[in-house]
């Protein structure tokens, strides 16, 4: 708050400079904001993409799966389900978008041919082979969209700290900054006028200061006469 | 360093992940979901996997603080499928930090 400090010239410069710095730094995270966004319009674009290709590919996963359940039992579907060897792995690495660190997912063992899903070619039929394979279509879908949609959670949260941070310098730290400003500014100028007054008022008690001793220096028996001018009087 | 994906759901949802190879599962049946899946979803994010798999009609059956860190959560990045909006937190998150609901061409 204004009232808080001291309104002497070394604190008006300090807040100049706090000012100057603000500014500056206000319109930086301006531009790293609308840059965020730019970045995360893009991302989006993609995301939307990535979603419609995994609705798809889940209807698909779900056609196929409920045809050879009702083709060959659930029993079977899930027999083959707990037989198989192989397990799709992932592994991050990260790159980095205007100072956001953002995952990149590589996927390994997710599409798998008929020998390696280890559940047998005789026991099953090709209902439960299109089912697995529709299946692994999905999963890498998935990972695409987790790639993406973790992407856009990190540059939203980014964009709502940088946000809030250009508010809260638009808002509150510059308007208190230039409130402080313009109160000491004030008060040095009503300092300054007090001090001029002050120092006119001295003036003006020196000069009948002087003027009276020079009064008394030019005509020293002035004030004897005047005293028995008014004792004759009486 | 090499993660796991993880599905959670009733059984008729993770018997098509299981065949495509996905090992960490949980299985809460329809009826249960009330009562189980928050403590099953826990145990699946706490677990170091990299992706989980949820429904987007369970995530309906999820408490408040169960659903938010699956909505919000980053690792692992949970990731619903079914209705194809991508989740309402995603949504939410959007309009809170761009100001505009950009998803609302999807509906």
């Amino acid at each position: 708050m204004a009232t808080d400090v001291k309104p002497t010239r070394k604190e008006l410069m300090a807040i100049e400079d706090r000012i100057e710095l603000s500014e500056r730094g206000h319109g930086t995270l301006e531009q790293k904001r609308d840059g965020l966004i730019m970045e995360f319009m893009d991302i989006l674009d993609r995301a939307q993409d990535v979603r419609g290709e995994l609705t798809s590919d889940y209807e698909e996963a779900q056609r196929t799966i409920n045809m050879a359940r009702a083709m060959e039992g659930d029993v079977a579907v899930r027999g083959a389900a707990a037989a198989l060897q192989e397990h799709p792995e992932i592994t991050t690495e990260s790159k980095n978008i205007m100072g956001v660190v953002v995952p990149q997912i590589e996927s390994s063992r997710v599409s798998k041919s008929l020998d390696q899903r280890g559940y047998g070619l005789m026991g099953t039929s090709a209902r439960i082979d299109e089912a697995a394979e529709a299946y692994e279509d999905l999963l890498e879908s998935i990972i695409l969209a987790a790639e993406v949609e973790t992407a856009m959670k990190k540059m939203l949260e980014e964009i709502e700290t940088t946000k809030r941070r250009v508010n809260a310098l638009e808002f509150k730290l510059l308007p208190d900054l230039y409130e402080s400003e313009e109160y000491i500014e004030q008060k040095l100028e009503e300092q300054e006028r007090e001090e001029i007054f002050r120092m006119k008022k001295i003036k003006d008690k020196k000069e009948a200061e002087e003027a009276e001793a020079a009064a008394e220096e030019t005509d020293p028996f002035v004030d004897a006469d005047v005293q028995e001018s008014v004792a004759g009087g009486d | 360093m090499s993660q796991e994906i993880a599905v959670v759901g009733s059984p008729e949802f993770t018997t098509g992940f299981r065949l495509a190879g996905v090992r960490r599962f949980e299985n809460v049946a329809d009826d249960d979901k009330d009562d189980e899946l928050d403590d099953a979803a826990e145990r699946v994010l706490d677990d170091g996997v990299g992706i989980v798999v949820m429904h987007d009609d369970d995530v309906e059956h999820l408490s408040r603080g169960v659903r938010e860190r699956v909505e919000t959560s980053v690792e692992p990045v949970v990731v619903t499928i079914g209705s194809g909006t991508g989740g309402s937190g995603l949504r939410e998150q959007i309009k809170r930090a761009i100001g505009i609901d950009l998803m609302e061409e999807e509906d």
